[in-house]
């Protein structure tokens, strides 16, 4: 009797144990399975501009051309076969593929090249990536709403139809050419990011996107995309083919009719799973093939030495971001306490404190570069000599950079203002984003060795929240800001504008303009021949640093991190995933 | 008890709009600027800003705006969550049957160990079982749900390979996405069972064990203690003394007589951690990706995703106010002399 309940009781437990033995067991062989965090924002490629999305979208649609692996100087053609620009720089020619199928079974043609750009163009809803499109093909950024207003007349809309339309050409059912306004050598880098990805316009039209004619372009002007079919369904020509995303998780499989390579891998699934932890464990336990870790620290500390576990990483990596601190040369002064008085009294600073050189060299001389990457990055970074990224085309790794000298930094300081700096002190605040362990160091650095210089100076770090941050950020309110960019597409200019130009977004919301600094960035970004354009780039970058409108952080050396069984893989910073689904293997 | 039901149920429209004013007047105090952080997700974007505020009309005033809310809401829209990427309802229909599987799998282990417990401890006053089960429930109430969820994680999951995290393992979550099994419910375990898959069910159950065992932990010393002190009330009363002379067992006296009284302390507590498990379980559902409704609405508090904030809100106070009838109700069951007409 006795026996028989320890039977009874013990059976189940046996049975358990083998199905808790089978439930979780690694992935299958055929199965990808990426714990990642941060949830993609939406699948429609016109109005996708975050990497979660941008993650999916490069698996699942595809582009003209693309990067050759890990490259971003070598090309490869997807949809096209060869393209051709026009001597004057403002003709794009391409020649496309025959025989490519949609995942729906639709055939492409031309008509879904000229769908797919001019969808972006009407579109070009304000939180898209469309503005870069329309800046090369009409000539403006925002959508006809914003350029043109709600009031205008519908002659002016007509002649804002007639430009789209006259943007793209079908020459025939395999020949498309891109009409633009003026010399862009930027273009067929920016043809290769997913918001140009080429959509299935049948298909689209069917699932109630904009019908691709003028009868009703003007309901789709700065629409929210999100609230359309193309927000979670797809038909593209990718490797991949969409069977769900839920608003969290996304599952793909191979598309077996795909024009390429058959790829190894069958299954996908992407999983937001954002408790670190959890995805550390689970690559422990196999279940996961590769997880997002972003910080080296954790990296270090917690993941390299598992058994089975592969961290990939190559001293030649290097992301396509660039940080720097901004110095603010026209604060905005009103009800703003970060400036304190707002006058140089000892207590504040005055709105116009940093068009002053000197104070802005002895800031620089005040940054530990050094320091920077042996504590924040564990010694894996990488010093940059202008707010370009190393891999780009025009980087000079020759030019000279502030790095920690307190002695310049006091010469600087005592002749600022007239020696006023010096006699009577100030007082300022850095702000940084809560949660960007990164920048908050390098504000807390920059007060320390300031603060060491003369007993007058106080700088004070403070933590803001996100909305606050953008809010104060937009109203150009912060008197130093450490802010980054990450490549739209991998062209110098993206950076170069942005950072340098009058017009560029980080120049003019913190005054900063500088004529020699224009006309060199204006040729620069007309150029096409390579060799000219990376010399201009090198004279911007060398006139950057006598100017001092930012100092460059260092960026962090990248790292992939897969099970060992996992092959293939590369890095290349302009996949927002990195590397290609289609490329791997997994043993 | 039919009058009194009616007379709570027509409180709830009052209750939603009063709460719906109040989260609509908070998020005035934020300027237009601060609201865009709902769609700027990268520095890039820093520079739309203008547009984006004028794209979502986020510098309509108070009035327009709450009007704007409420006649999508009276039309049975409550609106498109940034956080969610979909309508609110949408995401709510998803993720309540999830949460609301954890709390029914949770709660019945949280209250029966609590009650169990606390009655243990009671009855043996100030005896080395009572010492024991006080320094459990000292330890489980001053246990962070994260350190001990994480502990979990490490150490069973990572260390010894069991359980899992997620909802499903990787396999059905593949299958699932592609079709051909129906979620009549939405609770993983009902729905396996209904579609015939004992393996679905069986993998959905191993993946709620270490939420479950978390919330039981953490939430079941709350019930033990209230248990406990509760009893001891009951049992220093007259009518114990008197079925004690009377000549009972001390058996029925404790279960029949004493801890009957000693449940309606209890019975409100576990009404409100009934209405806080199915609202979600923030820490927990995060540490186990559970994908609950807990783990949405912190996302969506976080970037000030209005309509999500709104939609959770709502429903907390419809969950809230059914709660409590649902409390009053069983304080009549469990004693009689409790009438509400």
């Amino acid at each position: 009797m006795k026996q028989a309940s320890v039977k009874r009781f013990l059976t189940p437990l046996a049975v358990a144990g083998l199905a808790l033995g089978g439930a979780f067991a690694a992935s299958d062989s055929d199965t990808f399975v990426h714990l990642t965090f941060g949830n993609v924002d939406t699948l429609d490629p016109a109005q996708a501009y975050d990497t979660a999305s941008g993650y999916i979208l490069e698996n699942i649609y595809e582009t003209l051309y693309t990067y050759k692996k890990g490259s971003l100087t070598e090309y490869e053609p997807l949809l096209a076969t060869s393209y051709e620009v026009s001597e004057d720089g403002k003709t794009y020619t391409y020649t496309l593929r025959k025989g490519v199928k949609f995942h729906s079974g639709n055939e492409f043609t031309c008509r879904d090249v000229e769908y797919s750009i001019e969808r972006l163009l009407v579109t070009n809803p304000a939180d898209s990536a469309g503005w870069f499109y329309a800046e090369s093909l009409l000539g403006v950024s925002g959508n006809a709403k914003d350029v043109l207003g709600e009031d205008a007349s519908d002659a002016e809309y007509d002649a804002f139809w007639e430009k789209i339309d006259n943007a793209v050409e079908c020459l025939d059912d395999y020949t498309v050419q891109f009409n633009l306004v003026a010399p862009d050598p930027a273009f067929f880098a920016k043809m290769m990011y997913t918001a140009a990805s080429i959509v299935d316009s049948k298909w689209a039209i069917e699932h109630g996107a904009w019908s691709g004619t003028k009868a009703d372009w003007r309901d789709w002007i700065g629409v929210d995309l999100r609230q359309f079919d193309l927000h979670t369904a797809a038909s593209g020509t990718g490797a991949y083919r969409l069977v769900k995303w839920d608003g969290k998780d996304v599952v793909a499989e191979r598309f077996e009719d795909y024009w390429g390579e058959k790829p190894q891998i069958k299954n996908v699934l992407v999983s937001v799973v954002d408790e670190e932890s959890a995805r550390i464990e689970a690559l422990r336990q196999g279940d996961a093939d590769r997880i997002t870790v972003n910080d080296r620290a954790v990296l270090e500390t917690q993941i390299r030495g598992i058994p089975g576990v592969k961290v990939w990483e190559d001293p030649a990596w290097a992301p396509a971001a660039a940080t720097a601190v901004q110095f603010n040369f026209n604060i905005s002064g009103q009800d703003n306490p970060l400036i304190g008085s707002g006058k140089l009294d000892g207590k504040g600073i005055p709105p116009d404190f940093f068009t002053d050189p000197d104070v802005r060299k002895g800031f620089a001389y005040a940054i530990d570069q050094d320091a920077l990457v042996d504590e924040l990055f564990l010694g894996k970074a990488v010093k940059l000599t202008m707010p370009l990224p190393p891999s780009f085309l025009g980087y000079d790794e020759e030019l000279p950079i502030y790095n920690l000298d307190l002695d310049k930094a006091e010469e600087h300081l005592r002749k600022a203002w007239g020696g006023q700096v010096w006699e009577k002190g100030f007082e300022l605040t850095i702000a940084y984003n809560t949660g960007n362990t990164i920048r908050q160091t390098v504000a807390e650095m920059i007060k320390a060795n300031i603060e060491a210089l003369n007993p007058k100076f106080k700088v004070n770090v403070v933590g803001l929240q996100w909305p606050d941050f953008l809010s104060k950020s937009r109203d150009k309110q912060l008197p130093i800001a450490i802010l980054g960019w990450g490549a739209d597409y991998a062209d110098p200019d993206n950076f170069i504008y942005t950072f340098f130009h009058t017009n560029g977004f980080f120049a003019s919301r913190n005054s900063f303009s500088n004529p020699e600094m224009d006309a060199l960035v204006e040729e620069a970004r007309t150029t096409i021949d390579p060799e000219k354009r990376a010399e201009l780039y090198s004279r911007i970058g060398q006139l950057g640093y006598e100017l001092v409108p930012y100092v460059t952080i260092p960026v962090p050396s990248p790292f992939i991190v897969t099970r060992d069984n996992i092959e293939g893989v590369y890095y290349n910073p302009m996949y927002s995933g990195r590397f290609l689904w289609k490329h791997i293997v997994k043993k | 008890m039919l009058g009194f039901l009616v007379r709570r149920l027509l409180q709830l429209p009052f209750v939603l709009f009063a709460v719906s004013l109040i989260i609509v007047g908070l998020l005035q105090l934020l300027t237009p600027a601060q609201r865009a952080a709902a769609f700027v997700r990268s520095e890039q974007q820093l520079q739309n800003i203008d547009q984006i505020i004028e794209q979502y009309n986020l510098d309509e005033n108070f009035v327009v705006q709450y009007t704007t809310w409420l006649k999508q809401v009276l039309q049975g829209n409550l609106g498109f969550s940034t956080s969610s990427k979909e309508p609110v309802l949408t995401t709510i229909k998803k993720r309540l049957p999830v949460s609301a599987e954890l709390a029914l799998y949770a709660f019945f282990p949280i209250v029966g160990f609590g009650i169990w417990l606390g009655t243990l401890a009671a009855v043996n006053r100030d005896k080395l079982i009572d010492q024991l089960v006080r320094i459990l429930a000292i330890m489980g109430w001053s246990l962070p749900t994260f350190v001990f969820g994480i502990w979990l994680l490490a150490w069973v999951y990572g260390g010894l390979g069991l359980f899992g995290i997620g909802r499903l393992s990787n396999e059905y979550l593949i299958e699932l996405a592609a079709g051909g099994f129906t979620q009549y419910t939405g609770l993983m375990t009902l729905d396996a069972l209904l579609n015939g898959r004992l393996d679905i069910f069986w993998d959905a159950l191993m993946h709620l064990v270490m939420p479950v065992l978390t919330l039981t932990v953490v939430s079941g010393a709350q019930i033990m203690r209230v248990m406990r002190s509760s009893l001891l009330d009951e049992l220093g009363k007259d009518y114990v003394r008197t079925a004690r002379a009377k000549g009972l067992s001390e058996r029925v006296v404790n279960l029949k007589h004493a801890r009957r009284n000693a449940l309606i302390p209890v019975i409100t507590l576990a009404g409100l951690m009934f209405a806080f498990l199915l609202n979600g379980v923030v820490v927990t559902e995060t540490i186990f990706n559970y994908p609950g409704i807990g783990q949405w609405a912190a996302q969506a508090a976080v970037q000030l995703d209005v309509p999500a904030v709104l939609g959770f809100a709502m429903l907390t106070a419809v969950i809230v106010v059914l709660a409590n009838i649902l409390v009053d109700i069983l304080y009549a069951v469990v004693d009689p002399r409790i009438r509400y007409d």
